[in-house]
């Protein structure tokens, strides 16, 4: 049972890079973003064709540890075309709208990912090396570990980045109220492209991880990815970074220990949505949002 | 019109063009359909109530699995398609309970989670899918021709259902929880029941479509069709098709999953359909949603008023957008009878006091907005309520209203309010407008003054759709009464305008006109001269004067405007940060020092020094 | 004023024309006025006249449909909001505009955001604590926990930390106690004083006459009344009137 807890934490910790993203999008724009999963699959695909095919026009083949890398700048840099290009238009329109664009991105990523990359499941070499570690019973591959260990890096750098740095202070203005933030001179747009670049890197950190994790990399496979974190980010109160985090991990524990103590297809799945309806009907600030979030 | 005839003739070339079909064609066409009533369905939600579904694609497995199951197990037909219906409505509104709770959009990710549910758990399980058993089907439907018009009929059915939505008062409702979703209460709406409603429509639209699908094919083996991309993808066909238009929808289903069926390329160019649509649809989809959100729905719209224009026989005027001098007696005669309207309670009419406020508490967490108010209406009266920003007026409101957390007690004719639901207060009579429009911009006069009577509108959803007698009898009485309130006011020549079309001023006079029409005794008004001019002004206090004396009602008036408050009130009261200071008769109270300085905030600006 | 020029004092602010409103609703009606250098102008009018609007409009959180509106000479319609700090504006806004889960230090850095010099700041935040004691005793406290007089203090001295040459006040008297509003005000005389900033204070409260140069009044979107020095006191009855309406001559009770 420990042993599971433990793999549940090391997936629910990969499931909060994502949820981190999606709660700083929300946090600073008020849009909820279903595309996460989808730009960090992106992505990874692309890292992973490079390091088979090479670079077009450079012809070099990057290193297995450089497709981390190259997942996460592909992130970033298509979070920050998304924001320019589909969210930042849409500011002051229903958040509704905003969903439904979102939306829109991870299906034509997802799509896209079929077309360029064929809906075989990638063939996806973990970046960080094939070593395991056994923890309290349980035996984690390298990339479970690294998710643990980035999930930790996240917290930490989110504490500090918001407590102690300058633009971190300019987010939490930002999020408390946009119209003040401006007048502080506070460049709210930079805010908004950080936000999006921040979360495409941490998706696409994520899918390096999750796709050896978990045997390879399908088209719409992250979307199933993102849902976990989206529960998580739900659960734990979207305006809340560590909501974010603990309750990913809470989604991770309960996937691992459910599924390993029934055997039957979707089993974890059934367990996942009885956890978010029962949260959002008890608790619709998740646990650890601020009263009046939702 | 020319629009209409030309929407009739298309829609009739179509249906007529496709009978002429080969029949592998026509079975596409059949599967066609199924998606176009399973996307009806989603706008349902999606365009009326504001909730996004990530399910549908699900529910329609949902659907078919269902009927296959009772179908092949010896049930007729009907039975088979009854039992979809139920059963898919059932878990639409299971999914959307958290609705209740929840604002918004984390309702989308619990969709999310069913339908992944529903993929992982449901149909891999062989007692759900069904998988070694066939539903037959009836022998009227053998032939393939037979079944197209089976699905063109359900079709229609579908549009049917959405039409009587719209004219009744289950379709109002639905956008008002989609706009404005808490103040709709004080319209007698209740947006926990609207919502799980709409869930439980949009859930049976969808089983029907399943149950087509379920017939069509007989047995279903692959879960292929109720994934999660095909869910995406009915979000893709509402959104492009134009949310909230069902012929944008139908063209868009046609063209999102027929195109790639019927020819391997896109026309005109040698790219491969069935790979360009998908991703095509997902980019347009984008595309809509951020720069024409009336998607192709919008576009027949503005092709249908290109016709009207051109082949129009009389140019339709605009209409002037203002209030019409209306003949007052006679208006006011017909708009008695608005007053005669049942009560849910035996109500007294208790001299003098109609509305007793009796140490009044609100606090919004940690704020304290009234602070022990304690003030009387009288029947007939016009009372005003003025008081410097943060007074606590419009709190005051909220809380005769019951849209704020009160301690205390508010009696309305003997009745206690405090603890009663925000949504008996129009049966009881109490109704009142909103400082900044508490309307829906996007409807027509008409359907706003109509929606202001859901009170009223005393008969089951379920018979407004399907259009039994007496809900047909209320909704023509409702429409009556709409007709006499905009007359009162002359606004009879606006009713078909979209509110948001009208000016600021006019506007407002609606409001007043969708209160009135609620056949209320006590019309509480928050500001109704806010961005009138003086003259505006002064002919909104002659309607208010006109409304008690021609119709007994008994009105509340906050104001800003201190000089209406004289001409027109017969008491006032004066509110400072949540207390009250002053009470009296309008020259008497803005006569007293502290009122003087509540406004000016100086203690010897009492003295008058200066009068200019 | 300012001690340094020998002819009239310049104009800082200047707004000439404006009309702007919320969607179909026009607000303001060619509303004009100005502040110079160094002094103190009052914008007085009751609930509903537009006094936020205008200042609303100065800071380009709303759009202008005609006028314009310019700085030291420089024309500043249509700039950024993001962009005024750096000009030298800051606007003290309604409400306060507390971020109530920052604490009050992180309130004042965050008006010197726009700030380079380090030292700049440091030297901003001791004047800030020095002339606020209350706010230096707070400084790690919450400023949601604050008492309304207190935010209101804060948010005055968040708007000073950039050292900007002109000072807007949007009804800083808003649900204060009188002495408070007092004590508030006599504040920004103070600093007016000694750091010789402009200040254009939007106020309901005719307290506000007693520091102004010159005063403007605002009735349903448009400026009725003007005044300067001595007059600038005896506006009361104008203000009265304004806000309550002519009262009835006694012979028609």
């Amino acid at each position: 049972m420990l042993a599971r807890i433990i793999t549940g934490l090391s997936a629910g910790a990969a499931y909060a890079l994502v949820a981190v993203g999606v709660v700083l999008i929300y946090k600073c724009t008020r849009a909820l973003s279903i595309a996460q999963g989808e730009i960090g699959a992106f992505g990874f695909f692309i890292a992973l064709r490079w390091a088979a095919r090479g670079i077009p026009g450079l012809g070099w083949h990057p290193a297995r540890v450089v497709t981390l890398l190259i997942a996460l700048v592909v992130g970033a840099a298509l979070g920050a075309a998304i924001e320019r290009l589909v969210m930042r238009p849409l500011v002051g329109r229903p958040p509704l709208d905003a969903l439904i664009a979102t939306l829109g991105v991870a299906l034509f990523l997802a799509l896209l990912e079929k077309e360029l990359f064929g809906t075989a499941t990638q063939f996806a070499p973990s970046p960080v090396g094939e070593w395991k570690l056994v923890v309290l019973g349980a035996t984690l591959t390298a990339p479970r570990i690294v998710a643990l260990a980035f999930a930790a890096g996240v917290a930490l750098a989110a504490y500090v980045f918001f407590s102690r740095t300058r633009f971190g202070l300019a987010v939490r203005a930002t999020t408390g109220d946009p119209t003040v933030a401006r007048l502080m001179g506070i460049p709210v747009n930079r805010v908004y492209r950080f936000a999006w670049v921040a979360a495409g890197a941490l998706a696409g950190l994520a899918a390096a991880l999750l796709g050896p994790a978990f045997g390879g990399l399908t088209p719409f496979a992250m979307t199933k990815f993102s849902l976990r974190a989206l529960a998580g980010a739900v659960i734990g109160g979207l305006d809340s970074i560590w909501g974010a985090i603990v309750g990913s991990l809470l989604v991770g524990v309960l996937e691992a220990v459910v599924g390993g103590q029934f055997t039957t297809a979707g089993a974890s799945e059934l367990a996942v949505l009885v956890l978010v309806i029962a949260t959002l009907v008890a608790r619709p600030r998740g646990l650890l949002g601020a009263e009046g979030a939702s | 019109m020319p629009s209409r005839v030309a929407s009739a003739i298309a829609v009739a070339v179509a249906v007529g063009g496709s009978l002429l079909l080969g029949n592998v064609k026509l079975s596409i066409l059949v599967g066609v359909g199924v998606t176009a009533i399973a996307a009806l369905g989603l706008d349902v939600l999606v365009a009326r109530t504001g909730q996004l579904s990530l399910a549908h694609a699900a529910f329609l497995g949902v659907g078919a699995f269902t009927a296959i199951n009772v179908g092949s197990r010896g049930a007729p037909w009907p039975v088979a398609i009854l039992a979809a219906v139920i059963v898919t409505s059932a878990a639409a509104i299971l999914t959307g309970l958290p609705s209740l709770r929840i604002r918004g959009l984390q309702i989308a990710i619990t969709t999310l989670a069913f339908q992944e549910f529903a993929e992982e758990f449901l149909f891999s399980r062989n007692d759900v899918t069904a998988a070694d058993r066939t539903l037959s089907r009836p022998s009227f439907l053998h032939s393939d021709v037979r079944l197209y018009l089976f699905a063109l009929a359900a079709l229609a059915l579908v549009l049917l259902v959405r039409y009587r939505l719209s004219v009744t008062k289950a379709g109002r409702s639905f956008l008002a929880v989609r706009d404005i979703e808490d103040r709709a209460r004080c319209f007698g709406v209740e947006p926990g029941q609207s919502k799980l409603l709409a869930y439980a429509i949009s859930g049976a639209i969808v089983g029907l479509a399943g149950s087509v699908l379920a017939l069509k094919a007989g047995s279903i083996s692959a879960k292929d069709p109720f994934l999660l991309l095909e869910s995406l993808q009915l979000v893709a066909i509402v959104v492009v098709g134009g949310a909230g238009s069902a012929a944008g929808i139908v063209t868009a289903a046609v063209l999102v999953k027929g195109l790639p069926q019927f020819s391997s390329t896109i026309p005109l160019t040698h790219l491969r359909a069935v790979r360009i649509v998908p991703i095509a649809s997902a980019a347009l989809l984008v595309v809509a949603i951020v720069a024409a959100p009336q998607g192709i729905g919008g576009l027949y719209r503005a092709v249908g008023r290109f016709l009207d224009r051109r082949l129009g026989a009389r140019g339709r005027a605009r209409p002037e957008p203002r209030p019409r001098p209306t003949d007052a007696v006679a208006a006011a005669h017909g708009a008695a009878t608005l007053r005669l309207v049942p009560r849910p309670l035996p109500l007294r009419m208790p001299v003098p006091a109609l509305l007793e406020a009796r140490e009044v508490r609100v606090a919004y967490g940690g704020v304290t907005a009234l602070d022990g108010v304690s003030l009387e209406v009288r029947r007939g009266e016009i009372v005003g309520l003025i008081g410097a920003n943060g007074a606590g007026k419009s709190t005051f409101f909220n809380a005769v209203s019951g849209l704020a957390p009160v301690k205390g007690s508010i009696r309305y004719r003997g009745v206690e309010l405090v603890g009663r639901a925000a949504s008996s207060r129009s049966a009881l009579g109490a109704a009142r407008t909103f400082q900044d429009l508490g309307l829906l911009r996007a409807e027509t006069v008409a359907e706003n003054v109509l929606l202001a009577q859901t009170w009223l509108a005393r008969y089951p959803a379920a018979a407004g759709i399907v259009g039994l007698g007496s809900a047909l009898r209320t909704e023509r009485e409702l429409r009556r009464r709409a007709g006499l309130a905009l007359e009162l006011f002359g606004l009879g020549h606006l009713a078909s305008e979209r509110l948001g079309d009208l000016p600021y001023g006019t506007m407002r006079i609606v409001e007043i006109a969708s209160a009135v029409a609620a056949g209320p005794d006590l019309l509480m008004l928050d500001e109704a001269t806010a961005g009138l001019g003086p003259d505006e002004s002064h002919a909104l206090g002659d309607r208010f004067l006109a409304v008690r004396d021609e119709l007994g009602l008994t009105l509340v008036v906050v104001e800003h405007h201190v000089p209406l408050i004289a001409r027109v009130c017969d008491y006032a009261y004066c509110l400072e940060s949540g207390v009250l200071i002053a009470e009296g008769k309008p020259d008497d109270v803005t006569a007293q020092p502290q009122v003087v300085e509540s406004f000016l905030g100086r203690a010897d600006a009492a003295t008058g020094r200066g009068l200019g | 004023m300012s001690a340094a020029s020998v002819t009239e004092a310049e104009t800082l602010l200047e707004v000439e024309g404006l009309c702007s409103g919320y969607g179909s609703l026009q607000v303001l009606f060619d509303v004009s006025l100005d502040v110079r250098v160094g002094e103190m102008v009052a914008l007085m009018g009751s609930n509903g006249a537009g006094k936020t609007t205008v200042l609303r409009a100065i800071t380009g959180l709303l759009r202008r449909s005609a006028g314009r509106v310019r700085l030291a000479g420089d024309d500043v319609t249509g700039a950024p909001t993001e962009s005024l700090v750096a000009r030298g504006v800051a606007l003290v806004p309604e409400g306060r505009g507390m971020l109530r889960d920052l604490t009050v230090a992180e309130n004042l850095e965050l008006g010197a955001y726009a700030v380079r010099d380090r030292a700049a700041i440091v030297e901003a935040s001791a004047r800030a604590y020095a002339t606020f004691p209350i706010l230096a005793e707070r400084k790690h406290q919450k400023a949601g926990r604050l008492s309304g007089g207190q935010q209101q203090m804060l948010a005055v001295a968040r708007g000073l930390m950039s050292n900007p040459r002109l000072l807007l006040v949007d009804e800083a008297s808003l649900g204060l106690s009188p002495i408070m509003t007092e004590t508030v005000f006599d504040l920004i005389a103070d600093v007016r004083r000694t750091a010789g900033v402009a200040v254009l204070i939007v106020e309901q409260n005719a307290a506000a006459l007693d520091l102004a140069d010159r005063a403007f009044v605002l009735e349903k979107g448009q400026v009725v009344d003007r005044a300067e020095g001595d007059a600038v006191r005896n506006m009361q009855g104008r203000l009265r009137e304004a806000y309550l309406g002519r009262p009835t001559p006694e012979i028609e009770r």
